[in-house]
């Protein structure tokens, strides 16, 4: 009867997919909710490809999980991945289905899954992944994630023993992951610049998990990214088997240690975020067993999609659509200090409000004393623009941080803040959207361009 | 005037370090004092004026517990005695009661200092906007957690929610106010994000003569826009 299931499962799903592409819409989802609704155990009873990567974890998961698939597919083999669809269960199992033929077995070399965090407990239990690969763990949305210590219980108890581990050695939540698995740990070296005392409102795991005793960081980055050990125990973070020990920007070269070895990787982008995310695709490169030679040819074929960073000028004013997600600290932290310190005599325009809490509710923004906003305080910040329904909270966040009343400006409609900006004061208009703001950002982003071109 | 912030590494989530900023623009002349995860409450020392503890993980929550249950019969006595005026935000108000009751029906032993206790349902979590009268006072806020708190009374409850739910389902009255302590589980900046509560935290829990709140006029504003928000009979709350 299973056997019966999962066929007809797998058929209606591919004639579902099969339509659904007629109709030229995206079958990602679809097609997995048909196979779920038929064989609810799917997911743990269809044939697995040969390799079978998960990746997770609150950022940079999208990014990895592409870049991996993009050097799996440069490599030759046939992969599929869920870079197009969701990551939650349905999407799995479409990217499940897309790598099985119409009978029900598997025709890859290999399946890239990028897993939600929350989700990975109905998904890492059945498709019993050969490596999972966990980017980092940080704070993120409250109503859907709670916070990292709910986060990492989860992956903790569903990972199966059998996965072996892929993690950062310099986030200390992720990296006390499933200690008992067989685990290789990635990181970046300490590097000038790097920091020894958190600048950051959000800064968890301060503390020593074995004594409680406040962690002393060797070296950190952001928030809680660095190296770290114990003043009164033997606790530290992990050492990292797979270490970029040298960042060469002006080059465009990435030396790492390579469990003993050095070797020169090209650079693919020079945003820390970005290094992390081609370290832990090298690690994972590595690891399945690429050698070295053909990794260093691989990731010379891979490119970042910056999707979200965008820039165009009018009227010889620069004008940069910038993601911030709402309800992230981390993501917004990272954006508000990208922005401030850019060169340059600037306006920001802050709409990151929900675009579907507005509809019939009220979004909770307690998230924003989170973020650091003091970051707004830096020289060259000429006006903040809070656009939104929240825009008077966040005008008090904005006061609150330091940010001068005269510099802050207020509108509940986002199309209307775009009046707002003083366009000769400045060189840059920085447009910070949320993921469900960016059509909105767009359309903020035409009339501010007309409005610059009027003025040339 | 002296104000202790308890455990912040732990105890900080969704934003609730928003009211220590607030509270050291609101006095600046105050000393704050944070207290480590290792270190004896100071309220249970020295003069304290405001004690402050937020929201925190489970795992923090039981972390916690394990460094101050050897101190239960001193913080019931200070907490009796009202030297100090406590405010628990979040699930840091389930500390306080008899026990928690994890998932698998095992307990935690909390500090008894109410005869409440909280039982979790993770994975369930339970978010929602929240209106409730405190005094004469409409607080605004909102509740992310994975547990309920039971067995507050009438007599003990700090407010009564007019939208959204108590400290239980099916239950109006929100957190728990005694002598000198308020618990709710309203959690972030709740201190920004209600003036009214504000003013009479500081005149008439800290002495503070009719205190001017800084960025008074922004303040209200805000409060005054969700105030509105609030009354929308179709409100989503979740």
């Amino acid at each position: 009867m299973a056997s019966l299931r999962y066929h007809l499962a797998v058929i209606a799903a591919k004639c579902s997919a099969k339509l659904i592409r007629m109709l030229g819409r995206n079958a990602s989802h679809n097609p997995g909710v048909v196979a779920l609704k038929i064989c609810p155990k799917i997911l743990s009873i269809a044939p697995k490809a040969p390799l079978v990567i998960c990746v997770t974890g609150t950022n940079g998961k999208t990014t990895v999980s592409n870049l991996l698939t993009d050097a799996l597919l440069a490599d030759g083999r046939k992969v599929v991945s869920n870079r197009t669809g969701s990551n939650i269960v349905p999407g799995c199992t479409t990217n499940l289905i897309n790598s099985l033929n119409w009978m029900g077995k598997c025709r890859v070399d290999a399946a890239v899954y990028e897993v939600d965090e929350r989700a990975s407990r109905l998904i890492l239990p059945y498709l019993k992944p050969d490596y999972l690969v966990v980017t980092n763990l940080f704070r993120d949305s409250l109503k859907r994630n709670a916070h990292p210590d709910y986060i990492f219980s989860v992956i903790n108890t569903y990972c199966p023993d059998t996965t072996k581990l892929i993690l950062n050695a310099d986030e200390l939540c992720s990296s006390m992951l499933r200690p008992n698995n067989e685990r290789v740990f990635f990181g970046i070296g300490k590097q000038p610049g790097d920091l020894t005392e958190s600048i950051n409102i959000v800064s968890d795991y301060a503390l020593c998990p074995q004594c409680g005793t406040p962690l002393v960081y060797d070296y950190l980055r952001y928030h809680h990214i660095g190296h770290a050990h114990c003043p009164a125990c033997d606790f530290h973070s992990q050492d990292a088997q797979y270490l970029a020990a040298n960042v060469d920007a002006k080059n465009k070269v990435l030396t790492m240690n390579v469990q003993g070895n050095q070797a020169d990787f090209p650079l693919i982008s020079d945003i820390l975020f970005n290094i992390y995310n081609e370290v832990t695709v090298i690690t994972t490169l590595l690891e399945i067993g690429i050698p070295v030679a053909q990794v260093q040819a691989l990731v010379a074929k891979i490119q970042v999609p910056d999707s979200r960073l965008n820039q165009v000028s009018a009227g010889g004013v620069t004008v940069v659509q910038a993601m911030s997600k709402g309800q992230s600290c981390i993501s917004s932290c990272r954006t508000f200090d990208y922005v401030s310190s850019q060169p340059g005599k600037k306006a920001i325009i802050l709409s990151m409000d929900d675009a579907y809490d507005r509809k019939q509710s009220i979004e909770y923004v307690g998230w924003i004393y989170d973020v650091d906003y003091e970051f707004l305080t830096r020289d060259g910040v000429e006006q903040v623009i809070a656009t939104g329904p929240r825009c008077y909270d966040h005008k008090v966040r904005l006061l609150l941080a330091g940010v001068p009343e005269e510099k802050i400006s207020c509108a509940q409609d986002e199309m209307s803040g775009v009046d707002l900006v003083q366009t000769d004061k400045i060189d840059a208009v920085y447009i910070l959207y949320d993921t469900s703001t960016y059509m909105l950002s767009c359309q903020m982003k035409e009339k501010l361009l007309k409005k610059l071109e009027g003025t040339k | 005037m002296k104000i202790e912030i308890l455990y912040p590494q732990l105890c900080c989530l969704y934003g609730d370090k928003g009211n220590t900023l607030f509270l050291q623009k609101c006095l600046p002349q105050a000393e704050f004092v944070f207290t480590q995860l290792n270190d004896k409450p100071r309220f249970l020392t020295e003069d304290v004026d405001l004690c402050c503890m937020y929201s925190m993980s489970e795992q923090s929550q039981e972390l916690v517990l394990s460094r101050m249950r050897q101190w239960q019969a001193e913080i019931r006595r200070s907490m009796d005695s009202g030297k100090t005026f406590f405010l628990l935000l979040g699930n840091s108000m389930e500390l306080f009661g008899q026990y928690i009751q994890r998932e698998d029906g095992s307990k935690v032993e909390a500090l008894d200092v109410f005869p409440t206790y909280a039982v979790r349902q993770a994975p369930k979590r339970f978010n929602s906007l929240l209106q409730a009268q405190f005094r004469d006072m409409t607080l605004l806020g909102y509740t992310s957690r994975f547990s309920h708190t039971y067995g507050i009374s009438t007599e003990m409850a700090f407010s009564r929610v007019t939208v959204g739910t108590g400290s239980e389902p099916n239950s109006k009255l929100e957190g728990i106010y005694g002598n000198r302590v308020i618990g709710t589980y309203l959690l972030g900046p709740l201190l920004v994000a209600n003036p009214d509560f504000s003013k009479w935290l500081l005149t008439h829990q800290l002495g503070e003569e009719s205190p001017a709140l800084p960025f008074e006029d922004a303040l209200y504003q805000s409060y005054r826009v969700r105030l509105a928000e609030f009354q929308n009979p179709q409100l989503v709350l979740e």
